[in-house]
């Protein structure tokens, strides 16, 4: 992509400028969808798309700069420009280049790239006929594929220097179910750090079916009563609680800032004992894993939260100078037209001692939510709602009626003491997650837990 | 390569692959973000950015691709990618490529003071902003973010049928979000201005408003879950029609992923109800003097006086329901297809102040931030249950602040509960816009 010599050119230039840190980011990545509705194509893409940013850091000031026009020259007027707010007569030196070996954590048997468009096309039709044909109720159907190819080069003046491949893949299905005056929804979106392999993991037509049984249930469904209840949330896209409401309070770009709840709280008891909490970018062909961060570093399994206490953030270069704080693999972006920050990449709630069966039974009147949707979450105050896909409630420790339209509210740290039974079942789910440095993979992902007293909003 | 060098290259060889018609739909923007924390700059960002996106016809279909490399490998990328595209498409959905209008409206899109302005210039700016924040209430110690942006985009289409348009724009925008402190309680609140006039920019007012409104949430409290008439500040109903705006797309009505279809002429919404999509919108954040078809902007009622005016339509809706194409395809991004999209899209304001509206409506909640707006609607059925915040109404005044509540109901019942709407307004930057409303019956979930 860009030529060794050019790369020193570029971080030598930007040393220039007095900063004590300059970094290259430059990535090529080609990316591929189809989508369909009700079963024929309405979208097919290709796209070839190729960047790179200079990043210099002058104590804790960061400066980025970002430019489709990967030559040396241009990338050495961006450094220099960029440096324009800046004065620093202070001149630091290019360390040489130290290469590790990174093992290669997301192995791809299947290249999308070598699978006709027609193969992948016929993937969602037969998605798109699986889901229609499980209820005459279904009336629309929505199924999509993404393949995403990308090539990433980072390089800076203290010697990384990292390249990979990653190789991304996604089967999306969402079933309508509709009867006069209402419309329901069940959607599904497995992926991985994987080729067309994951067609073999997954069972396209039962994902579809699957996504169908929620829209035709939540149409038959009353309005979820609303109040202060015991919530159990149920294993996979559940995780999304922890996502929104602990995840993004610890990552670094809100803990040095002060700005997040759980700033201050290394070591505390911050949790229910029940609960322990793992980022870990390593899981093999995971959503979220690579087998280094954006700035270069290796992923790792981060343990966050341990039988309830704090043991560590999420932390990325230029938040763990601020913080005085070791880096945790874990500094990820959207793309060259994000700087990186310390961001999750598969983060889970680890696995307890109850059954699904015990917590359930357990509960004389609650909420059950078997399939949450997303949610979002203010680090500042740690406030965060979420909604839920499909629910049920709970009556006399046993699982009753459906119920459409509940919304989860809360705030973080509150919750956390909240939860008292842990399931053994755990599971994992693929999202995307918004935030400052754009659009990432990332999973979720916890076994069945209880949550003694929620919010649930809700029109019953 | 050069741009205009890249389009003819990318035209010849398309021809020779064989498409009959094709079209490259380019844009540039230059943009320029820097963030103050604490008297110093934080984060500076520069940057340029390009792509083209390709369309073509060819064997009866029309395929796509896009590139943001200008270079002689990417043209066989486009080519091929855009043929094998288009196989997969139906016949039916090939798109005739439109040969543009006599004249088109015209709109002042660049503005020399904001390109002459330096960064030094920009940066004092942020920084003023910062010191009104911090200065701006006095459990107001920290700020989340204090940014300073500008972008200049230009946008050109070229087609092989005569379409020859193009626009370049440049604007700035501030914003600031303050952490106001008290005790345990920690509040947000947040203030932005965008404009493309420089002059037009008060950054102690963009600081300070920011300060105060996170100050003045402090001791907020829930509220017993029950039936409330509420007011929705602008920024809150913004939010609801930014999540259901996509049932006036004539697209989504075809589908059937809206319920208002067979529904022209009809009353939809109460009389209080007007409905803007306004493409033409002097200052408006979303003006364009054409879409991303080459279709000209214009100035439309969709609901007027409560009665449902027209769907918003790209050609291919236009085409499959006998209409004229409302100005309203656009690309979402260079990679995105032509979808539907809105323009400077606003609900018209009314006649009484904001205080009327909290007289007439005597008890009950001032409902100023909704949240979880991408999870917690669901965009079909029109459902909605959102965690909220804002201030008690007591005999028609504003009262204390409320939090960790959720408002749950449904945008079509909203649009016929809407009693009345102020003379203020909100919009956001995306051109979405409304005045305060007040509606009756909303179900509150509170403690």
């Amino acid at each position: 992509m860009l030529k060794r010599s050019s790369v020193e050119n570029i971080i030598t230039a930007a040393l220039e400028t007095g900063a004590d840190f300059a970094e290259l980011y430059a990535e090529r990545t080609e990316q591929g969808s189809i989508g369909m509705v009700n079963g024929r194509v309405e979208t097919a893409q290709s796209g070839l798309s190729c960047g790179a940013g200079v990043r210099l850091f002058f104590g804790t000031q960061a400066i980025y700069g970002y430019a489709n026009d990967m030559s040396e020259k241009n990338l050495i007027q961006i450094a220099r420009g960029c440096a324009e707010a800046m004065k620093s007569s202070v001149q630091h030196s290019r360390k040489n280049w130290r290469e590790t070996v990174r093992p290669c954590i997301n192995p791809i048997r299947i290249l999308p790239k070598n699978t006709a468009k027609s193969q992948k096309a016929e993937y969602l039709r037969l998605a798109a006929e699986a889901a229609k044909a499980y209820s005459p109720s279904i009336t629309q159907t929505r199924t999509g594929f993404l393949e995403v190819s990308k090539h990433v080069l980072v390089a800076n003046s203290e010697g990384v220097w990292g390249e990979e491949d990653r190789v991304r893949t996604r089967f999306t299905v969402e079933a309508v179910a509709s009867s006069a005056s209402e419309k329901q929804r069940g959607h599904f979106g497995p992926g991985g750090s994987e080729g067309m392999e994951l067609f073999e993991r997954i069972n396209v037509e039962e994902t579809a079916r699957e996504a169908a049984r929620i829209a035709v249930t939540m149409l038959g469904a009353k309005p979820c009563p609303a109040g202060k209840f015991p919530v159990v949330i149920d294993n996979g896209f559940g995780g999304v609680i922890f996502h929104e409401a602990c995840g993004h309070g610890l990552e670094a770009t809100a803990v040095a800032r002060n700005a997040s709840v759980f700033a201050g709280r290394l070591g505390q008891q911050i949790a229910s004992p029940l609960v322990t909490a793992i980022d870990d970018g390593t899981i093999p062909n995971a959503w979220g894993s690579s087998a280094m961060d954006d700035e270069g570093t290796p992923t790792a399994r981060n343990v966050l939260i341990e039988n309830g206490v704090l043991k560590s953030y999420l932390v990325d270069r230029l938040n763990g100078r601020k913080m005085g704080a070791a880096i945790t693999g874990s500094s990820r972006r959207q793309d060259y037209r994000f700087a990186p920050t310390s961001r999750m990449t598969n983060t889970c709630i680890a696995p307890g001692k109850s059954t699904p069966e015990e917590i359930i039974s357990a509960t004389e009147y609650g909420l059950y939510a078997r399939q949450m949707g997303g949610g979002s979450v203010d680090p500042a105050t740690g406030s965060f709602n979420f909604a839920v896909l499909e629910g049920y409630m709970i009556r006399n420790g046993k699982i009753a009626e459906p119920v459409r339209g509940a919304t989860l509210i809360g705030k973080g740290p509150e919750v956390l003491w909240d939860i008292d039974m842990v399931g053994n079942n755990p599971k994992r789910a693929q999202g995307m997650c918004g935030s400052k440095s754009g659009s990432i993979p990332t999973d979720v992902g916890q076994p069945m837990l209880r949550v003694s007293r929620m919010t649930v909003g809700g029109r019953g | 390569m050069e741009r205009n060098e890249f389009f003819e290259q990318l035209a010849k060889a398309a021809e020779t692959e064989g498409f009959t018609d094709c079209e490259t739909y380019y844009q540039q923007a230059d943009s320029f973000e820097v963030l103050v924390l604490e008297g110093k700059v934080s984060h500076y960002e520069n940057s340029r950015t390009e792509g083209v996106s390709f369309r073509g016809n060819i064997g009866g279909r029309t395929g796509y691709a896009c590139t943001e490399q200008l270079a002689a490998d990417a043209i066989p990328f486009l080519v091929n990618a855009a043929k094998e595209n288009a196989a997969l498409l139906p016949p039916e959905d090939a798109e005739e490529l439109y040969p543009g209008e006599k004249e088109y409206p015209v709109l002042q899109g660049i503005h020399e003071g904001l390109e002459r302005l330096s960064v030094s210039e920009k940066i004092d700016a942020a920084k003023r902003m910062e010191q009104a924040a911090l200065a701006g209430a006095e459990e107001v110690a920290l700020l989340d973010y204090c940014v300073l942006g500008t972008v200049r985009v230009e946008t050109v289409i070229r087609n092989s049928r005569g379409l020859d348009v193009s626009f370049a724009q440049n604007y700035a925008t501030a914003f600031v979000s303050a952490i106001a402190r008290k005790g345990d309680e920690t509040k947000t609140g947040s203030y932005f201005w965008k404009d493309q006039d420089w002059n037009g920019f008060d950054p102690e007012k963009t600081g300070r408003e920011a300060a105060r409104r996170a100050a003045m949430q402090l001791g907020a409290a829930s509220v017993p879950s029950g039936k409330y008439d509420a007011v929705l500040y602008g920024e809150a109903m913004v939010a609801l029609l930014g999540a259901f705006c996509g049932i006036f797309y004539a697209e989504n009505v075809q589908k059937g992923f809206s319920l208002l279809g067979g529904k022209l002429g009809q009353n939809i919404a109460s009389t209080a109800v007007t409905l803007r999509d306004d493409a033409l919108l002097t200052g408006g954040y979303a003006s364009t003097p054409f879409d991303s078809e080459g279709v000209s902007g214009r100035n439309k009622a969709v609901i007027e006086n409560g009665t449902l005016r027209t769907f918003l339509y790209n050609r291919k809706s236009a085409k499959a329901d006998g209409a004229e194409s409302t100005g309203n395809g656009f690309k979402a991004s260079l990679t995105a297809p032509v979808k539907t999209a809105c323009t400077n899209f606003y609900l018209q304001k009314g006649t009484k102040s904001r205080d009327e509206l909290f007289e007439a409506l005597q008890n009950g909640l001032f409902i100023t931030d909704l949240m979880g707006l991408h999870a917690g609607t669901n965009t079909v059925s029109g459902d909605f249950s959102l965690s909220a915040s804002g201030f008690l109404i007591e005999n028609g005044k504003l009262g204390r602040p409320v939090e960790q509540i959720t408002i749950a109901g449904n945008f079509y019942r909203l649009l016929e509960a809407i009693e009345d709407v102020a003379n203020d307004m909100y919009f956001s930057s995306g051109g979405k816009g409304s005045p305060s409303i007040l509606v009756r019956g909303l179900d509150i979930a509170g403690m």
